[in-house]
């Protein structure tokens, strides 16, 4: 013990993870290539949101609340507008609730491909990344013909929507999700069939059932540990009572599971849009909601595409709230991180890091630092990334070399389309 | 009854003076009143040792104005959210750290400490979370009697006008 | 030197390398910013590589509001970049602080932090919009300019110590 403790070198990685919304700090501890001890430190984003929540008015906060994050914005003006439509008693149209769930979809959509290119980058991947980049923009394309913006969507308004989804509209997303569809399902085939694939993602970062549990890992993380934990199944706001919903877990614990479960919620989510556009209830968008909202409380909860977020809003009667706090889903899977760091290589650390999908380009540096003389040399993320790839490929894993063809009938599906 | 009025009933039947202090809010909404420190480490002990509230979503602070509020939102296998309250005076802010219970409230009591200036005993030696470095002590901002327009960000300091300070001395 | 400076200004407007620093963005800029890489958009295509190093990098593309916490970074990859070196500011957030101003952890914008060259308003930007910042740059990066900026970087630089002395002083 007393050999391997003097060979122990101890790394800070981070603190800035310039591209997250949570940046965070990581400092490990190897004896060897094993990770024996990692402590996470976050808060270097903060920015003091929540006070300036205090001093503006509902509607304006509305605003403020979409800017917490730019990936998943949608899913916390959700959160915030029905707690303080409930608060003022105010049912809001279906039609609405229907338009609400459609755009939270894509949204899952376009935050999973974002995470699937992510993920393949981390592993070395990049022809991956590039193609679930690639279809992100038609997602994209959709969010801007409905909402008139591509990140921060603003179509959530106190009382309902603000732009209504016309025929032309939904034949057109028809039109895309179809295309979507064979794209995904091609990753679902990639990501079961591919033997290097699954070499190099099964069993890294691993969380069983019961950690998951223990940790409170909400999300994709928590489903791929075999939990059925979705706040759409669980408690189902805006329209997810009546739209059929099908929650995807799976059983392997491990970023193989954590992909596998996100690829197929992004087919589930296209089936959803289909049933919505399908069944969109005729009426109005908007009910009318008071400016100043009664005492009292409320506790509203949403499902992102990372998991439960959770939103709690206490106001005094006045137009302005008296506190809001919001815990997003990355704060509740960041306890599990730790365990899933520990024991794990350090060349596994960066896709561990990002499965939980916090994080996706790095640009800070990391030192690594060897206690027995002192020496330290300074890496950033490339190079521990870049260090990762190298150590599978002498082991025999050569992601970069997967040669992946377009999906069949691709270009033909999107000629028809741009026709 | 359902689920939640019995986790209720019970607590009824267990706490006397926890008596129509706790409510259900709706489905799957268990909320309370605030409760002293001792009532509140009670009640804690027996939601998380025998109800199986075993989940800690977050801890939400709150200036009451006289008093400091900390609700500790918990959760069960059914997903319910139990909001439950604790209120503590604003001069003598001293809780105790519940992560003997909950290891994953660390980071929300740390919180806490720095945008409520709550004293919570028994934390573990960690860097503060999450104010920046250099924060100037004795500044919470979280608290409503804090103004961030009287901020100097360059200097980081906190420069109140001078008739708050005397209104403050005076009371 | 004067035409090592020319051959700089004119190597950099063939293949400006940029890197992407984010000092309290919500994100959208940043996954905006990513986005004009990838296939659709892919500024790799007209010579322009994103670096992960301030020491090789050519341009600062900045989002978000400067928090406390990350200013004394950014001034830091600010330093380490060598000269010429150029600042974008994407984002609403970036240019004036935008919805955050006034937050107790948020400086303002990156004009509060470090110099900035090219202002790039939008809430989250487009990547066309990171485009055409970064060619609008690169066009107004003339001979004359790069002589102008090379001066006032450096008076930028003497002034920034001047001002350093007198506080000390103070």
């Amino acid at each position: 013990m007393s050999d391997n403790s003097s060979n122990r070198i101890v790394i800070p990685l981070g603190p800035q993870h310039p591209a997250l919304k949570e940046p965070g700090s990581f400092t490990l501890t190897l004896e060897g290539e094993k990770v024996v001890n990692a402590v996470i430190g976050i808060g270097y984003n903060h920015r003091g949101l929540e006070k300036a929540l205090e001093s503006r008015t509902y509607i304006q906060n509305l605003y403020m609340i979409e800017r917490i994050c730019g990936i998943c914005s949608h899913t916390h003006s959700v959160a915030y507008c029905q707690a303080i439509e409930e608060m003022c008693g105010v049912e809001i149209p279906m039609r609405a609730k229907y338009i609400r769930v459609i755009i939270a979809e894509l949204e899952r959509l376009h935050s999973h491909l974002l995470w699937l290119g992510v993920a393949a980058h981390e592993i070395g991947f990049d022809t991956l990344f590039m193609y679930a980049w690639r279809d992100r923009e038609m997602v994209l394309d959709m969010l801007a013909e409905l909402c008139g913006n591509r990140v921060n969507y603003g179509i959530n308004t106190l009382g309902g929507v603000r732009r209504d989804i016309d025929d032309n509209d939904a034949h057109e997303i028809k039109k895309i999700l179809r295309v979507l569809h064979n794209q995904i399902s091609y990753y679902l085939e990639l990501a079961t069939n591919e033997p290097t694939l699954i070499a190099r993602l099964a069993d890294v970062g691993k969380l069983n059932h019961d950690d998951a549990l223990k940790f409170g890992a909400v999300g994709p993380v928590a489903r791929a540990a075999g939990i059925a934990n979705d706040v759409r199944k669980i408690e189902p706001y805006a329209a997810y009572d009546e739209v059929p919903v099908n929650v995807i877990t799976d059983d392997h614990g491990d970023v193989l599971g954590r992909t596998l479960v996100r690829v197929k919620e992004m087919l589930e989510s296209i089936s959803i849009i289909r049933y919505c556009l399908d069944n969109l209830p005729a009426g109005e968008i908007l009910a009318k909601v008071p400016r100043k909202v009664p005492a009292g409380e409320m506790i509203s909860r949403t499902e992102a595409p990372r998991g439960e977020n959770i939103h709690y809003i206490n106001s005094d009667g006045s137009d302005i709230p008296y506190r809001i706090r919001v815990r997003a889903p990355s704060e509740a899977n960041w306890h599990g991180m730790k365990h899933m760091l520990e024991g794990s290589f350090l060349a596994d650390v960066p896709i561990a890091i990002a499965a939980i999908d916090p994080c996706y380009s790095c640009t800070d540096r990391a030192i690594f630092v060897n206690s027995d003389n002192g020496e330290s040399r300074l890496y950033d993320w490339k190079g521990l990334r870049e260090y990762s790839i190298k150590w599978h490929r002498d082991r025999g894993l050569n992601i970069a070399d997967i040669q992946i063809p377009m999906a069949k009938n691709y270009i033909q599906i999107q000629r028809k389309t741009n026709d | 009854m359902n689920n939640e009025e019995i986790i209720v009933s019970k607590i009824f039947d267990r706490f006397e003076f926890a008596r129509d202090k706790i409510h259900v809010q709706k489905r799957l909404r268990i909320i309370s009143d605030p409760f002293s420190r001792e009532e509140f480490e009670q009640i804690i002990e027996y939601l998380h040792d025998e109800l199986g509230f075993k989940i800690a979503h977050h801890i939400v602070g709150i200036d009451y104005g006289e008093d400091l509020g900390f609700i500790y939102m918990l959760g069960n296998d059914e997903h319910i959210i139990f909001a439950l309250k604790e209120k503590v005076s604003k001069e003598n802010p001293e809780i105790n750290s519940m992560t003997k219970y909950y290891p994953s409230l660390l980071m929300h009591e740390l919180e806490l400490v720095d945008l409520f200036g709550a004293i919570v005993k028994d934390l573990p030696d960690v860097p503060s979370y999450p104010l920046p470095d250099g924060w100037p002590k004795g500044n919470h901002p979280m608290r409503k009697d804090w103004n961030p327009a009287y901020f100097d960000h360059k200097t980081m300091t906190y420069n109140p006008p001078a008739k708050e300070v005397k209104e403050d001395e005076k009371q | 030197m004067g035409i090592f400076k020319k051959l700089v200004s004119w190597g950099q407007k063939k293949s400006p390398w940029i890197i992407h620093f984010n000092a309290g963005a919500c994100n959208g800029c940043d996954i905006e910013f990513i986005d004009s890489l990838t296939p659709k958009y892919d500024i790799e295509r007209i010579g322009i590589l994103q670096h992960g190093s301030p020491r090789h990098a050519d341009i600062l593309i900045c989002t978000g509001a400067v928090t406390l916490q990350t200013r004394d970074r950014l001034i830091q990859i600010y330093e380490q970049m060598a000269s010429p070196k150029y600042v974008i500011a994407v984002g609403t957030c970036a240019c004036t602080g935008g919805i955050f101003n006034g937050c107790y952890c948020v400086m303002g914008g990156i004009d509060t932090t470090i110099p900035v060259d090219v202002y790039l308003p939008g809430c989250a930007v487009r990547p066309e919009a990171v485009i055409d910042a970064i060619d609008k740059l690169l066009n107004s990066n003339d001979k004359d300019k790069t002589k102008k900026k090379a001066k006032s970087d450096k008076q930028k630089e003497v002034s920034e110590e001047s001002n350093e002395e007198k506080s000390d002083e103070q």
